[in-house]
């Protein structure tokens, strides 16, 4: 089932195309990649996806939802967390995700928590307050949060970025046990971490969507022997 | 409900950075002792039209506080968040003003106590003064909100000490207005701060002669600033993001 349809989705600033005729459908409960050397399109692509930009041109559906008429009942079934980490510095880690219940007003709110909290290994910073976490613990709650309301589909990006090889494992665990239950948008410079996570790549250039596929059909497809070997192939167009 | 979710965690955050509220409430503290220390000779520094100067002086700085929150909170990536969830425009407007009015209370409250001790009778105006002060401070806390949306965090509190020089200057609280010239005084009978000084002193003193238009332009001064924050928030929401 089709859970997001992208149709020549195009953002422009002024002289800059920013997104440039995207095309794309990602199925439900699928990991997809969004990947691309820097000013790609990626962050702008995930921020109008996610409702935080006007799309210049184009349409996209967000389960059957329309993403700009139906921006509101899209809000309810989504979430992000963002390329920094998206925490209120003075609450402390439980006072967060209360805060981001209170605002989605789940319902089952404890129970919620407590679940994230385990999920997360978040029991010994509870009542630390987010500023004096270190930077995984930051970016651990900062994706907890994001999941405070079930979101069907989750947007992460650059999860792991400055994170060392430890948390970044922790969180690639995390992020696997929820295949199939959440559908994720994830973007990275670590050709690593898409590999390992991904169903399905798309790699952007200028704005533009270049390659699309599973890791290994891009590896084939480029005839090198990794997967970042193909991404430089690709993007630097390498490719037939 | 969302609006006093997020109320109550903008007062978390305010009353865990010590620092401001310190400079917000003991600076106009110290300014009404140390005027009455002065004696000087006029009546604008008598302790019933004094009190109700600095009660207007102190919301100049919730202005100040109030934005460098807003410009904080919008600098950061949890505004980014906030924007992907249900919460609208009008909410957030909402959750910041909620959530600076206990300050603004708290603030009135100790002012009332140390003009008492200072000599000023205590009688049910006060308590009047107090009440009426709290949808005056509207207008201070949502011109923090809209100058929190236009600035960043570390111009807020530069273009709101513009506010603080203004109600200092303009609201009649140090000199009597009519001293300074027809210019002057009009430009003072323009800006809403004259009239919110009017409004608090006619209170505390109970002269509720010439109150309503003073009333009227306050209130035309609030409806026009929460429109205006209402709608340039929303769209920075989206211009921050580009």
């Amino acid at each position: 089932m089709i859970e997001i349809d992208i149709k020549d989705l195009t953002k422009k600033y002024k002289d800059v195309v920013a997104v440039d005729n995207l095309n794309i459908q990602i199925k439900k409960g699928e990991i997809f990649s969004l990947l691309g050397t820097n000013g790609a399109g990626k962050t702008t692509t995930i921020k109008i996806l996610s409702t935080l930009l006007l799309p210049s041109n184009g349409e996209v559906k967000i389960n059957n939802f329309d993403l700009i008429k139906d921006k509101m009942k899209i809000k309810e079934i989504i979430n992000i967390s963002p390329q920094e980490t998206a925490i209120a510095p003075n609450l402390t880690v439980l006072e967060n995700l209360e805060f981001m219940a209170g605002i989605y007003q789940i319902k089952n709110k404890k129970e919620k928590i407590d679940t994230l909290i385990k999920t997360f290994n978040l029991e010994e910073v509870l009542n630390k307050k987010a500023k004096n976490l270190s930077g995984g613990y930051q970016r651990k709650l900062s994706i907890a949060i994001s999941l405070i309301n079930n979101p069907q589909i989750l947007f992460l990006d650059e999860p792991t970025l400055g994170l060392d090889v430890i948390s970044r494992k922790e969180l690639w665990k995390v992020i696997k046990e929820l295949k199939g239950k959440v559908t994720i948008i994830l973007t990275t410079h670590y050709m690593e971490e898409a590999n390992s996570l991904s169903d399905r790549v798309g790699i952007m250039n200028k704005g533009k969507l270049i390659a699309l596929g599973t890791p290994n059909e891009l590896i084939k497809k480029s005839k090198t022997k990794t997967f970042e070997d193909a991404f430089v192939k690709i993007v630097t167009g390498g490719l037939d | 409900m969302r609006t006093l979710t997020f109320a109550r965690r903008n007062f978390k955050e305010i009353i865990r950075d010590p620092l401001s509220i310190i400079f917000a409430i003991l600076l106009p503290l110290f300014l009404l002792f140390i005027f009455r220390q002065f004696k000087i000779p006029n009546e604008i520094y008598n302790i019933e039209n004094f009190t109700p100067g600095i009660i207007i002086f102190s919301l100049s700085f919730i202005t100040m506080f109030t934005s460098t929150l807003v410009a904080k909170d919008r600098t950061s990536s949890l505004t980014a968040r906030l924007g992907v969830s249900p919460m609208k425009g009008v909410e957030y407007i909402l959750g910041y003003s909620l959530s600076v009015i206990p300050l603004v209370l708290i603030q009135n409250i100790l002012f009332f106590i140390l003009a008492i001790i200072l000599g000023l009778n205590f009688n049910i105006n006060v308590i009047y003064t107090i009440l009426v002060s709290l949808p005056i401070s509207i207008l201070f806390i949502v011109l923090g909100i809209l100058i929190g949306t236009i600035t960043t965090e570390k111009s807020s509190s530069g273009v709101s000490s513009i506010v603080v020089q203004l109600v200092a200057f303009t609201s009649g609280m140090y000199f009597s207005l009519d001293m300074v010239g027809n210019t002057f005084s009009t430009i003072c009978k323009i800006l809403p701060f004259r009239s919110t000084l009017n409004i608090t002193k006619g209170i505390l003193n109970a002269s509720y002669n010439n109150l309503s238009s003073s009333i009227i332009i306050v209130l035309i001064y609030t409806i026009i600033t929460i429109i205006l924050a209402v709608f340039l928030f929303k769209n920075k929401m989206t211009s921050d993001n580009k």
